[in-house]
């Protein structure tokens, strides 16, 4: 189809995070394991536009914008939190962690930056008092993070799911310091194996996770027993071969920030939308040629990114050149609609 | 109230459906089948609108979209071609067809054979011609001095060291572990190892795990060449058998319970042997018989199904606790950026 591209200058390794701008549809970050941050105008001329690309002295895990589409924050594998300025490229270390820094997730109602690390623990910048931080200690090291406009979901190893309260957090940011917050939930995963992935919902209802087992669960947040009744878990990203079956982590989840719909990435290299209300498919998308790593919706929805490399679920030692990439395709209205009701 | 019976569509009945050529469903009637390719292969993503073919969309994605249509949405891979004219049946390709109707024979007979497994009935239409239905066993008169004839024996071999001889000699050779298939009758358990060439005194003469003798006029169930593959189809002659009777089921179908020649073909051809030849010579070239057998269909891999609880998966990724970004940067391209 027309409607979907390939950008024309991608990253030269793996693949860790394709992020959109809050406001313009059309800016795009790339994180890769080749140490660079890409920004890309995918529409400025055919194939997109590569604006800058921001060099790091260690392989870049995660990015997100900050509160304009000038500023992102990127979690590094020499454990430093960074902040980036897109327009000049000064780039300043925020924190540290004790191992490499997994993910950065931005609150903007907050204006609080979050990042984890496999040190198993959160750091809090507030980022009205720069150069500040508080520490929170998990249960486990980090694998995924996701916000909704009140709560973080911290997705860890040992199948431990802890949601936190922004605003507690925000508060306990105030106190730059090592501070004991209690999850507002703890949870233990509703699948079996390693969790690989989390989304929350943007109408603050609940998220999705996903495991190394083809699986991916949806869940609600109140705690009463009618909402937690509604959750869920379904198989997907599987492959008969041979009478057997072949079972792919679900490397990425992305929620559609219009419909609420959300899409899953594979390790087979197939992408699905899926309406997580009516529990239904509404579409799965032509198999990518390697494994999905990462899936970003635009702001305004009307664009997804698809970040693909080969071999990332099982550590190959060799990337083939070429084959890591980073589509975009252009929705249309209903594309990714759940069912009517 | 008895209970209902169930009615298990005949072949003709299944081979009637209309199916798309796109996804391989099938479908009640051929309406439903043009409505299903309509919206879910030549609807237009750009607006929604549901035309008839794939040639069709593609006019209507150029003309109005201005944009080309590469492929057929939904389509299972090398089906996505827009070449093929498709509108309901009309314009399947005749290998398509063909190929089509095998799946459909092949998966009948195989559901078939595995309710009549599953329920020891015999398959529908078995015994129409006025056969009667075969003894499951053949009935072996033994008087107790020939019992005892038979442990005398077997006590006797087993003192000169020939029963763990046989079975020391079979351990090396490269077949894979042999899995016991399920319907194993209980007689071939101990103290016979599984795949032992020695048959336990009175067991039956046909192969382990098929539940019912070949019947009059059919040819010996596994009688094939040894490295039969499990997979390989039937002849197109197969789907119909000769007037009257029933089909047998295609061999080698996918849930056939056990791997042919492997263990049944090998055993059963030792139970012809008569069971007084204790020469050590004959036994001894019969295990070198057994061991080229065995060898030879090695290569055969195991059809069995297994059941629905433990399903036949494999990950892609495993482990407990080590993400794979974990695993990439225990990499040596990444060594020079770990931090320690």
């Amino acid at each position: 189809m027309s409607s979907q591209f390939e950008l024309a200058q991608n990253p030269t390794d793996v693949i860790s995070a394709v992020k959109f701008a809050t406001k313009s549809p059309t800016r795009l970050l790339v994180s890769s394991w080749d140490c660079n941050l890409y920004l890309y105008d995918t529409h400025a001329e055919p194939g997109g536009k590569l604006l800058q690309k921001f060099e790091h002295p260690a392989p870049v895990l995660d990015v997100c914008f900050g509160h304009d589409d000038n500023e992102a924050y990127t979690a590094c594998l020499d454990w430093e939190v960074r902040r980036i300025n897109l327009e000049t490229g000064a780039q300043t270390v925020l924190s540290t962690h004790e191992k490499a820094a997994r993910n950065v997730i931005y609150s903007p109602d907050h204006n609080l930056l979050i990042s984890s690390s496999w040190d198993a623990t959160l750091h809090l910048h507030d980022l009205s008092k720069p150069g500040e931080f508080s520490t929170v200690v998990l249960d486990s090291k980090a694998f995924s993070l996701s916000v909704s406009p009140t709560k973080l979901v911290v997705a860890m190893a040992s199948r431990s799911v802890c949601i936190y309260d922004l605003d507690t957090l925000a508060k306990a940011a105030a106190q730059s310091d090592t501070v004991a917050v209690e999850p507002w939930q703890r949870r233990e995963s509703s699948m079996k194996y390693m969790t690989r992935a989390v989304a929350c919902m943007p109408n603050d209802a609940g998220y999705a996770s996903s495991s190394i087992e083809g699986r991916v669960a949806v869940e609600w947040f109140d705690p009463s027993e009618v909402s937690q009744s509604r959750k869920y878990a379904f198989k997907c990203h599987r492959q008969t071969v041979d009478d057997k079956d072949m079972v792919y982590p679900v490397n990425a989840l992305a929620f559609h920030p219009v419909h609420g719909t959300f899409a899953s990435g594979g390790g087979d290299g197939v992408v699905a939308l899926w309406d997580g209300v009516a529990k239904r498919r509404i579409r799965q998308y032509q198999r990518f040629p390697a494994s999905v790593a990462t899936i970003a919706f635009s702001g305004d929805g009307k664009y997804v990114a698809v970040g693909v490399s080969p071999g990332f679920e099982d550590g190959m030692d060799d990337v083939p050149d070429g084959a890591i990439k980073v589509f975009i395709r252009e929705l249309s209205d209903s594309e990714a609609q759940g069912k009517k009701k | 109230m008895t209970k209902k019976r169930k009615r298990y569509p005949d072949l003709d009945q299944k081979l009637e459906r209309p199916w798309c050529f796109y996804c391989e469903r099938d479908f009640d009637d051929l309406k439903i089948l043009i409505s299903h390719q309509k919206a879910k292969h030549f609807k237009c993503d750009r607006c929604g609108r549901r035309l008839n073919t794939a040639g069709g969309l593609s006019v209507h994605m150029n003309q109005v979209h201005k944009e080309t249509l590469t492929h057929v949405e939904n389509a299972i891979a090398n089906r996505q071609g827009l070449d093929i004219e498709i509108f309901g049946m009309e314009g399947v390709p005749a290998e398509v067809l063909d190929q089509h109707t095998q799946l459909v024979t092949q998966k009948h007979f195989a559901e078939e054979a595995e309710r009549a497994r599953n329920t020891g009935n015999p398959v529908r239409g078995m015994f129409s011609n006025g056969t009667a239905p075969v003894t499951k066993r053949t009935k072996v008169k033994e008087n107790m001095d020939d019992l005892e004839a038979k442990a005398a024996k077997y006590r006797h071999d087993k003192v000169n060291g020939l029963l763990p001889l046989a079975v020391a000699e079979v351990a090396p050779n490269p077949t894979p572990p042999v899995v016991q298939p399920y319907g194993v009758p209980p007689v071939a358990a101990p103290p016979f190892a599984a795949g032992s060439p020695f048959p336990p005194p009175g067991a039956p003469q046909f192969g382990q795990g098929q539940s019912f003798p070949p019947g009059p006029g059919f040819p010996p169930a596994y009688g094939g060449p040894l490295p039969m593959n499990g997979g390989v189809p039937p002849g197109p002659g197969s789907a119909t058998g000769p007037s009257g009777l029933p089909q047998r089921p295609p061999f080698g179908g996918p849930t056939n319970a056990f791997p042919p020649g492997q263990n049944g073909n090998a055993y059963s051809e030792f139970a012809l042997r008569p069971p007084g030849a204790n020469d050590p010579n004959a036994i001894s070239a019969s295990l070198d018989e057994l061991i080229s057998d065995a060898k030879s269909a090695a290569p055969a891999p195991p059809t069995e199904k297994k059941s629905k609880k433990d399903k036949n998966i494999k990950m892609v990724f495993f482990d407990e606790s080590i993400s794979p970004e974990e695993k990439m940067m225990a990499l040596p391209r990444y060594a020079s950026f770990v931090r320690t």
